[in-house]
């Protein structure tokens, strides 16, 4: 195993081989709050990638209701329970919290003859998955409504997580595969298994603690999301993120905190204002899908799944109506079909810009309000408005 | 006890277990290819009832990782028989169950045969050899074996209840058979496309492979390898035929090594056990 550098630790890691950092790396930001679990995106790239004979079952994409919907079945509590001590600690400097991780990631915690720590989902652990869709986590008693303060009061809440894979920065699926059938892509970090060499010996299922590649019984190969490369490579953003009606996504590329810049929009989110967050760094992949936590689900739920950055985040995220460059940002989601790779607010306006600086596209920060009155004279009818 | 005395009754023991179910078989201490004008394809062909036999110890494959870590099957007993181009291994072994349906965590019960590429002194290590020490491996699968004894290769055959609302391919525009219609279907299927042996159909339930060393197994040009494999209620009986190992002629030696997967306990790839390199004596027809 070698030394490697893991920022969302904050420290340094075992890894199965040296540190080789891609030359861009793809990342991606979620806002959870936005995400209506309506899967247009699940259904975008199962009629893209995974309509074929062995691949019924997969979803490269999928959206489970959390706290207890999963795909596969239990895929986070399985690992979790095996990793012991996720502990974290806190330190002040020059004015910023540095968190570093003082447990064990998979990597570190292999057994005796493995390379990561992991497990296998069985077939009918990917039987359900829509368990758990909408369901809360506590009681709703009878006849309580469901406002926020109620939520909070009965602990009644649940959110919808979009997971992809993480095109991570230390793949587990890479790691894992003894003939070294999974690779990096220099040019964007993309991870994709080579359909010519894999082997089907699924220890890249086992390793993948997101549980985000699939065993093809009819190819006898593992198959995984390979982030829209030819959509990418074309300067166009994946089609689960094209497709997202809640206009909850943002493709584009992460560079390292010391390299962070503010005009990308990625780092900007992740980096300086630290409002997205890798879901369970702990794990040590250094996971490049980053996710906006929900504000309204209890932090002890949350910090477990998205590190201890949880609360400022949420803080920064409810401010975001004061903070015009945040919002802004924040329009900037679901604008456009392009990859933005840099971004700039101007007034009341915000645009997103292609690698070679070119405007893709403005947007108004507020949409102009308009309020449709309930009698329509020109078709002389009456329509109802929803709150 | 002294330690002969304690050697004489481990084989007195040990002879008697062997005698007990099998009282004609005569065991050697390296695999004798006998010999004949055929070599038999079948493994229950009476011809094999001629040949002794080489109990090889199966060791866990525990040097590289992923690695092996609880010993499964214990043993695998090879006969060979040739008939100056090909050599066919029978290899048994103990299985209670019959593992040949792909899936997610489901593995396949598989063997395989090994031979050094070249015939020199320095023998390639028995780990799949190395850097410039390549092995020629024969590889055997069950469900590979049940796609050519007839079983079809569709979801069904695993889930017999499975409902599918249809595929790319079977929509009404592509006419059945068409050049459109296989390309549609191909473009779900990647690792076909790329000529992957993982897709079938398949002609035969081996392939050829080489290998320098773990991890660097990649195919063969094909060398019309050929095997059957029978289940019965104890273990699996697998023939692998393959062309003489190269420039190896009748009263010549070499080395062979064995790998046995036992699916039901989760083995593939590395995870296997197997065998150190076994002499192999293959008996010319002056030395039968
Ligand atoms: S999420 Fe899983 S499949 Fe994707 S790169 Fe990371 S380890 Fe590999
Ligand atoms: S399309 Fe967008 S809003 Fe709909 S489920 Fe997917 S991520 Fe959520």
């Amino acid at each position: 195993m070698a030394r490697v550098h893991n920022w969302q630790l904050g420290r340094e890691m075992s890894y199965w081989y040296p540190e080789s950092r891609p030359n861009k790396q793809f990342a991606a930001v979620f806002d959870t709050n936005k995400c209506i679990a309506c899967q247009t995106c699940t259904l975008a790239c199962k009629t893209t990638w995974t309509s074929g004979v062995g691949q019924e079952y997969m979803l490269w994409n999928n959206v489970e209701t959390k706290p207890y919907g999963f795909y596969p079945l239990a895929w986070d509590l399985k690992l979790l329970e095996m990793l012991d001590g996720q502990k974290w600690s806190e330190k002040e400097y020059e004015g910023q919290k540095l968190h570093t991780y003082e447990g064990q990631t998979i990597f570190e915690s292999a057994p005796a003859g493995e390379r990561v720590l992991g497990w296998r989902p069985e077939d009918i652990d990917y039987a359900y998955p829509n368990v758990g869709e909408d369901d809360c986590a506590g009681q709703v008693d009878g006849g309580a409504s469901f406002s926020l303060q109620h939520m909070a009061q009965h602990m009644a809440w649940f959110y919808y997580l979009a997971r992809i894979c993480n095109h991570c920065t230390y793949p587990a699926c890479l790691a894992a595969c003894p003939r070294g059938s999974i690779y990096k892509r220099p040019e964007d970090g993309i991870v994709l298994v080579d359909q010519g060499r894999c082997r089907g010996y699924q220890e890249c299922v086992k390793g993948c603690p997101y549980k985000k590649v699939f065993f093809n019984a009819m190819t006898g190969t593992s198959e995984k999301c390979i982030a829209c490369f030819p959509k990418i490579e074309q300067g166009i953003q994946p089609q689960c993120f094209e497709n997202c009606i809640g206009k909850i996504r943002l493709a584009g590329f992460i560079n390292t905190p010391d390299k962070a810049q503010a005009d990308n929009p990625i780092d900007y989110l992740v980096h300086i204002r630290k409002v997205a967050l890798p879901l369970f760094p702990q794990l040590g992949l250094e996971p490049n899908v980053y996710y906006i936590p929900p504000i309204h689900v209890p932090h002890s739920f949350t910090k477990q799944m998205f590190g201890p950055g949880v609360d400022d985040a949420v803080k920064t995220y409810r401010n975001a109506p004061n903070d015009p460059d945040l919002q802004g940002l924040l329009a900037l989601f679901g604008s456009s079909e392009q990859m933005m790779t840099r971004w700039r607010r101007q007034g009341d306006f915000v645009s997103g810009m292609r690698d070679d600086g070119s405007e893709a596209v403005r947007v108004p920060i507020k949409e102009p309000v308009h309020v449709r009155q309930p009698y329509d004279r020109l078709y002389q009818i009456t329509r109802t408005n929803c709150p | 006890m002294n330690n002969t005395i304690r050697l004489f009754i481990a084989l007195a023991l040990f002879s008697l277990t062997v005698s007990g179910c099998r009282s004609t078989v005569a065991t050697t201490t390296e695999v004798v290819a006998i010999q004949l004008n055929a070599v038999p394809t079948a493994p229950n062909d009476a011809a094999w009832d001629e040949v002794p036999e080489h109990p090889a110890k199966l060791l866990l494959q525990d040097l590289v990782e992923p690695r092996l870590m609880k010993a499964s099957t214990a043993e695998v007993r090879v006969r060979a028989i040739t008939n100056g181009n090909e050599v066919a291994f029978r290899l048994e072994w103990d299985d209670k169950s019959k593992d040949d349906l792909p899936g997610p965590a489901r593995f396949m019960d598989a063997c395989a045969v090994q031979v050094p590429a070249k015939l020199e002194a320095n023998v390639p290590d028995p780990q799949m050899g190395g850097q410039g020490k390549t092995v020629e491996i024969t590889y055997w699968r069950a469900d590979w074996q049940a796609a050519v004894d007839g079983r079809p290769d569709s979801l069904k055959e695993i889930y017999p209840n499975a409902s599918i609302d249809g595929y790319p391919f079977e929509a009404k525009s592509l006419e059945k058979g068409s050049a459109a219609q296989t390309e549609m279907a191909t473009r779900y299927a990647p690792a076909r496309a790329l000529g992957n042996r993982r897709v079938g159909p398949r002609e035969a339930p081996v392939e050829d492979l080489i290998a320098d060393g773990p991890g660097s197994l990649s195919p063969a040009p094909p060398a019309g390898s050929k095997a059957k494999g029978v289940k019965s209620d104890n273990g699996w009986s697998v023939v692998i035929t393959r062309k003489l190992p190269n420039g190896l002629a009748p009263g010549a030696r070499t080395q062979v090594a064995f790998a046995v997967w036992e699916g039901a306990q989760q083995e593939t790839g590395a995870r296997k056990m197997r065998t150190g390199w076994v002499p192999l004596l293959m008996k010319g027809a002056e030395t039968k």
